[in-house]
């Protein structure tokens, strides 16, 4: 599966949602029920996401592309 | 060979039981049961699964034999499983019953059931690769609740200047939920 989810976290972070390949739900299920309740998400390719881990803390995103949903 | 189609099945008397035969030698072989209660029972000495009442295997079902389980013991299965890479691009390269795993930060993940466990109370056994013992990792439960399960990782011996105290991304990491 070549897309994840993101969503801000309470302190400011940023949490990124892989999705099971296995997993009967879809993407928009899989987000519904993942990501924390009321926090907006946004769905984005894989790509987007940086493999460069070395300040993982650091990663922030604007909560204005949060676009895609919020948590149920 | 001919077929017939009919969409009920029933005993001509009343409160009897219903069996479909086989035939060996011109005589019929009874193969499966059904009861006045509606219990299927398959015979046969060949796979004799018992007793089948309510969806529930008959005693004469021998599981354990099937998968070489000796012993007394009782069996209780894995509920959720995965093994992923928590490095570069973190992805899962298999699951079970896992919806999906949160990177929540450098060593700091949370796996997340597709369907919820009856309680929390669950075993949790993790590991961590160790291939080459380039690196000797630490992999602890931090949270635990019926839908998900937060962990952490640290590498205890490999990585210069890396303690058990820092949280640090492990390329694979296998959790298993036994309840």
């Amino acid at each position: 599966m070549n897309s994840r989810i993101v969503y801000r976290t309470e302190d400011g972070g940023v949490a990124v949602i892989v999705p099971a390949p296995e997993c009967p739900l879809s993407l928009e299920e899989i987000a519904q029920k993942d990501v924390p309740t009321d926090r907006p998400y946004k769905i984005v390719n894989v790509s987007e996401i940086p493999s460069d881990r070395t300040f993982r803390g650091a990663w922030t995103i604007d909560e204005a592309e949060l676009t895609d949903g919020v948590g149920a | 060979m001919s077929t017939i189609k009919v969409d009920t099945v029933r005993p001509v008397t009343a409160d009897a039981s219903l069996t479909l035969q086989g035939d060996s030698g011109g005589s019929g072989v009874t193969g499966i049961t059904i009861d006045s209660s509606g219990n299927a029972t398959l015979a046969g000495t060949g796979n004799n699964i018992g007793t089948v009442t309510a969806g529930t295997l008959g005693s004469s079902v021998n599981i354990k034999a099937s998968i070489n389980a000796s012993g007394s013991a009782a069996i209780y299965a894995c509920r959720a499983w995965v093994n992923f890479n928590g490095t570069g691009t973190v992805a899962i390269r298999e699951s079970g019953n896992v919806s999906s795993i949160t990177d929540n930060g450098a060593g700091d993940y949370t796996v997340n059931f597709a369907t919820a466990m009856p309680d929390a109370n669950y075993s949790s056994p993790t590991c961590s690769d160790a291939t080459n013992f380039s690196q000797i990792a630490s992999v602890a439960t931090r949270s635990k609740s019926t839908t998900s399960i937060q962990i952490n990782t640290a590498v205890v011996v490999g990585v210069p200047g890396s303690s058990a105290k820092t949280l640090f991304d492990i390329e694979e990491v296998n959790v298993a939920i036994f309840r």
